[in-house]
């Protein structure tokens, strides 16, 4: 059975709105359908597939296709697969995507401003964070960048690629999602660093319903990063962004990283760096580290495995 | 390029003057407070992943908030402008120079960037060559590896962001690389050099003919 045949573009609108937008409107601004209309275009076309080999592949033909056709990509199109065959995470790493999970692929067209554009990679961890608060699953945390970890495993990963459209130059932003929801088998090399939200919750949960709201935080966070850069433009004209980012300030709350002693690498797993503890993020969404001789390092780029 | 090289009126630059001015300027606007003097010595950053902060130079307070600035480069504060101490500064308003001492090295790159393309990072983060560029460097060596306009030749990252970098320079071979894998590269700074494959010859006599004065010197002790 496909799990996720009721995700449609139709069906997320209508749980933002009966939902999401409730919801946020509770918490937050008067700003709050302004948001969601800047947000809106995520998920304005969704196509789902029993199986693919990669989502990010499939994103790529599908904007070469289009461009042949004469047709203007949908920007926000989600590629959604109830599993992957040939699913890898960043640095060709094993990435188990058997049925039960939600696996995909956002298009993003690159419209946002160089400042805003840094944290665009916060979001998907954000969005995944709070739609498993949501369900039940409170002790969930994000890792710096956009890890999304349930008692130190790994439950949800995302990383961004960029793509530019052969035909007309168009720069793309695929953003890959695989979030581990009721597949609870993995392969021996993830067995202690990967769980699902299932095995968590000791409960198999609803993907769909669970996907919605994991999209509809999409849409949100997307609309709160172009209504901030909307905003900043007003104030000042552009120039250079220092503030903290609503966007930002959330991260902080939802993430347990700050505080920790950990192991720094680009590629912490094959080749680590140093050990240090995280003294804070920057406005920048960069990573400040505090070394044991007092010195401090800030990085912009790479991974960390808490010590 | 041109073919002709005055290697003499070049090297005689480096000869009278092996110095490069490197102008410090003021950040962000703010009260400034010098931190050395005409004369001092400085030291850039170093450690091993660059974590220990260079000689501090200036101290700027905007709203109450100091906020210290340290050396980047080696060398000895000149033009140090001491009649700004205590004084509002402007964002970007000179305040010193750093003389900083060249290396040999340091003199061939300055040269070879003189009369290569440089092709400088779009965004302060990490750069890679991209997949297909850097098995063909390390089969053949990057001299041997040809770009174009177009070509998707290196990877920038940035917060687990991967965009591929399009070279939008003249057409030739890498003959310089600026960056180290995993470590971050500032907007601006050069990531590689480029020379059409012609004049690669050209390129290599610089280089020896620099090597072997500067050797010369060397020996003599001057």
């Amino acid at each position: 059975m496909n799990n996720l045949a009721p995700l449609t573009a139709a069906a997320l609108n209508e749980y933002v709105s009966a939902i999401e937008l409730p919801g946020q409107q509770q918490e937050s601004s008067p700003e709050t359908e302004i948001i969601f209309r800047l947000g809106a275009y995520v998920g304005s076309l969704i196509r789902v597939y029993p199986s693919l080999d990669r989502a990010m592949d499939k994103a790529r033909h599908h904007i070469v296709s289009q461009e042949g056709e004469n047709v203007s990509v949908a920007n926000g199109s989600l590629i959604l697969a109830s599993s992957l065959h040939l699913s890898k995470g960043r640095f060709s790493r094993s990435w188990h995507a058997p049925p039960g999970g939600l696996w995909g692929c956002l298009i993003l067209a690159d419209t946002f401003l160089p400042p805003f554009r840094q944290l665009l990679p916060l979001i998907p961890g954000m969005a995944c964070c709070e739609a498993l608060h949501e369900e039940g699953a409170s002790a969930a945390s994000i890792r710096w960048v956009n890890d999304v970890l349930l008692q130190g495993k790994k439950q949800a990963g995302f990383l961004i690629e960029g793509f530019r459209s052969p035909r007309h130059g168009e720069n793309y932003h695929l953003l890959g999602f695989g979030l581990n929801l009721n597949n609870d088998s993995f392969p021996p090399e993830l067995e202690g660093s990967a769980v699902s939200l299932s095995q968590f919750l000791g409960r198999p949960v609803n993907i769909s319903r669970f996907a919605l709201s994991f999209l509809a935080k999409l849409r949100w966070y997307i609309g709160l990063l172009l209504f901030e850069e909307q905003q900043w433009l007003a104030r000042t004209g552009g120039g250079v962004y220092e503030d903290e980012h609503p966007l930002l300030k959330r991260w902080k709350e939802l993430s347990d990283t700050v505080g920790k002693r950990v192991l720094f690498g680009y590629d912490v797993v094959q080749h680590p760096q140093y050990e240090a503890v995280v003294g804070a993020v920057a406005n920048d969404g960069a990573l400040i580290l505090n070394h044991d001789d007092g010195t401090t390092s800030i990085e912009h780029s790479g991974e960390i495995r808490y010590l | 390029m041109s073919d002709e090289i005055d290697f003499d009126e070049i090297l005689g630059k480096y000869h009278s003057d092996p110095y490069e001015d490197v102008e410090i300027c003021a950040e962000h606007t703010g009260k400034i407070r010098f931190l050395v003097e005409d004369g001092s010595s400085v030291e850039s950053v170093r450690g091993e992943w660059k974590h220990i902060p260079g000689t501090p130079l200036f101290e700027i307070t905007r709203e109450r908030n100091p906020k210290k600035f340290t050396a980047m480069t080696n060398g000895v504060v000149a033009s140090l402008r001491s009649e700004l101490e205590g004084r509002f500064v402007e964002a970007g308003e000179k305040l010193m120079v750093i003389r900083h001492p060249l290396k040999k090295k340091e003199i061939i790159e300055s040269i070879l960037k003189e009369v290569l393309y440089i092709f400088p990072a779009p965004e302060r983060a990490k750069y890679f060559f991209s997949l297909d560029v850097q098995s063909r460097i390390e089969k053949k060596g990057s001299r041997a590896v040809s770009v174009k306009p177009g070509d998707e030749i290196i990877i920038m990252s940035l917060m687990k962001r991967d965009t591929p970098v399009y070279y939008n320079g003249e057409k030739g071979v890498i003959h310089s690389v600026y960056f180290t894998p995993g470590v971050s590269v500032d907007q601006g700074a050069p990531l590689i050099g480029v020379c059409p494959a012609d004049k690669l010859p050209l390129i290599q006599k610089i280089v020896t003919r620099v090597k072997a004065d500067w050797d010369k010197k060397e020996e003599h002790g001057v």
